[in-house]
């Protein structure tokens, strides 16, 4: 038995025909971390992502809150678990306050209302990511920033205690990035959700996540703080390419450097997942 | 927002009161006022009346409200603001349903093959609703199968998918009705064209229960069908059960469509323009929408049947030919939009 609101991994396995996607994967996040997921494109993040949040069946291998994300009902499911997915298509023009009054509808049944609290709920999530002044904007007008903070928005009104993210910070600019992360990780602090994320920025992860793990070839490499994940020969040996740990202001702060090598292959073989996308 | 559909109750109550003056019959405004305060007294007015105008406002508003919900949910369900019953193969599906049934319950055929003596209590006019019910189903399914598994979900595909199913479907309803009777252009213009002209009231009791009801469940899954307007996969991450809603909604999309071609033959592009212009004036979720498209939809229909009774003296232009009219107009209206 585990501490509740904690989610386990217990041999994680997953193969698509003849590709082993994930194998034997375990992993165990407690309530109000943050959780980076780290690898090389096609070592199984999205796969493994997809597999934590109930996206794909799991076979039992996964729980949150000691029960398997099997036995949980479509809707009971997504009353714990939010999950962040790029938008990338709005063909009608939903405004943000109707994307984030949608984080009500696992806790509703076909014939109840929408109540004060309710209303409550969403303003409060709008202000807690800072966009009061953007509610009636058209969703599809807002930068990626805005975008990803309206969708975390819709996962506080899910009142989900795990949060899972696919690159929450892909083709955001530098500013964004920080203000997502910083905005994810005081979320999981101060309201106790755990939040799991793929990042490719290995600063960003080894900054903002309480623990990292690191797969390669559908494999887990490392996993534990980012101190102990990150060392430069372990980086060295999943990424191929040398690189360099450096520890600023006293170990507040963490810094990779990866340094390209005198011979870069340029064309690269497809990995198994990305034959699979 | 309020006054927008305070103006659109209005256009609902008056449109019907106002549409009910209009019609080939000499029936003063006075005697039509009297009718609808007082009663008729005169029997004739009162068979014109009861018997051919109301039924025929009534049956009407039901059309246009059923194609525009029809419209919207094919939209909502497959986030393509262009699908529309009668592009998608579920007109020409229910009309293919529908004249098996008339070959096989009504023409020559019928009496030959003794089907009427083995089934003496199945009503005709029960049995071509619900054989063309079995057509839309199978086109709706049809469309969607090969956008799944051949053509891909973009919007030009899937079109293509539509009028491709259309065209075959078409085609087979009419050898069909070509074979069930020598005479057979009067029926295949009718599936062609769709008519209100041969309304009765009945037909508005077979109708509107399913309106209603597909209306009601619509409404009932008005916060799902918003969460399927951002993809399968983020609706599956709110707890929708993407799969099970699909069928009911294409389900809903067939039984709509099918019991008013059933009686009406196909009429074009209301389940276009009307979802569109609702979006548009009052919003864009499901439950607005669907609202919206009821009082819209019906509002226009009845409007669009007083033109086809008044246009041309002395005859009566097939309704089919003004929605799609209207309707391709607008179509291309929304492309060169769309494109811009």
């Amino acid at each position: 038995m585990s501490s509740p609101r904690s989610l386990i991994a217990t041999n994680v396995n997953l193969k698509i025909g003849q590709h082993q996607i994930l194998s034997d994967v375990c992993l165990n996040v407690s309530a109000g971390k943050v959780m980076g997921v780290l690898g090389p494109n096609g070592a199984g993040k999205t796969s493994l992502l997809k597999m934590l949040s109930g996206q794909r069946d799991s076979h039992h291998s996964v729980s949150w809150n000691n029960k398997t994300l099997s036995d949980y009902d479509p809707m009971s499911l997504a009353q714990q678990i939010a999950v962040v997915n790029q938008l990338n298509e709005s063909v009608f023009a939903l405004n943000l306050y109707q994307i984030v009054r949608m984080g009500l509808l696992p806790h509703k049944s076909l014939l109840s209302r929408q109540t004060s609290d309710d209303d409550k709920s969403i303003s409060d999530a709008i202000s807690r990511v800072g966009l009061d002044d953007k509610v009636q904007q058209n969703f599809s007008s807002l930068s990626g920033g805005e975008q990803q903070r309206g969708l975390i928005a819709r996962a506080l009104v899910q009142k989900a205690a795990l949060i899972v993210l696919d690159e929450p910070v892909n083709h955001l600019d530098i500013y964004y990035q920080h203000q997502v992360l910083k905005l994810l990780r005081s979320l999981a602090h101060k309201l106790n959700i755990t939040v799991v994320m793929s990042l490719h920025d290995l600063n960003l992860a080894a900054n903002y996540c309480d623990h990292l793990c690191l797969l390669d070839k559908g494999q887990m490499v490392a996993q534990g703080s980012p101190e102990q994940v990150l060392t430069s020969q372990r980086l060295e040996q999943v990424f191929k390419i040398p690189c360099q740990i450096r520890h600023d202001n006293n170990n507040a702060a963490f810094r990779v450097d990866f340094y390209p090598p005198d011979e870069v292959e340029t064309v690269l073989a497809p990995t198994a997942e990305d034959t699979l996308k | 927002m309020n006054k927008k559909w305070l103006l659109l109750c209005v256009l609902v109550i008056a449109s019907p009161i106002g549409a009910l003056f209009f019609g080939a019959a000499d029936l003063s405004s006075a005697a039509l006022i009297q009718c609808m305060t007082q009663g008729c007294q005169d029997p004739v007015n009162n068979m014109i009346f009861w018997e051919i105008r109301a039924p025929r406002v009534f049956v009407g508003f039901l059309v246009g409200a059923g194609l525009a919900v029809a419209g919207a949910t094919l939209q909502n369900i497959t986030r393509n603001g262009l699908a529309d019953p009668y592009l998608f193969g579920v007109v020409s599906g229910a009309g293919l349903g529908a004249s098996i049934a008339t070959l096989l319950f009504d023409s020559k055929l019928a009496g030959q093959i003794g089907l009427i003596e083995m089934f003496p209590d199945l009503s005709f006019s029960l049995a071509l609703p619900f054989a063309a019910f079995l057509g839309a189903l199978f086109s709706v399914f049809l469309v969607q199968i090969l956008v799944a598994k051949t053509f891909g979900s973009r919007t030009e595909h899937m079109l293509l998918a539509g009028i491709a199913v259309s065209f075959m479907l078409s085609a087979l309803s009419h050898f069909i009705l070509f074979l069930g009777e020598p005479f057979a252009a009067n029926k295949v213009i009718f599936w062609l064209m769709g008519s209100l002209a041969r309304v009765e009231i009945w037909y508005a009791w077979v109708m509107l229960p399913v309106v209603v009801v597909s209306v009601a469940i619509l409404l009932l899954y008005g916060r799902h069908m918003d969460a399927l307007l951002l993809g399968d996969e983020n609706a599956k991450t709110l707890g929708v059960q993407v799969t099970r809603l699909r069928i009911l909604s294409l389900g809903i999309c067939a039984a709509l469509t099918a019991c008013i071609v059933a009686y009406c033959g196909g009429i074009g592009f209301v389940g276009l323009m009307i979802p569109h212009i609702v979006r548009t004036w009052l919003g864009v979720t499901s439950r607005i929408v669907t609202i919206g498209c009821v009082l819209l939809g019906g509002c226009f229909m009845v409007w669009v049947d007083v033109l086809a009774r008044v246009a041309l003296p002395d005859q009566e232009i097939p309704i089919g030919i003004i929605t799609a009219a209207i309707g391709s107009i607008f179509f291309l209206m929304v492309m060169s939009q769309r494109r811009s």
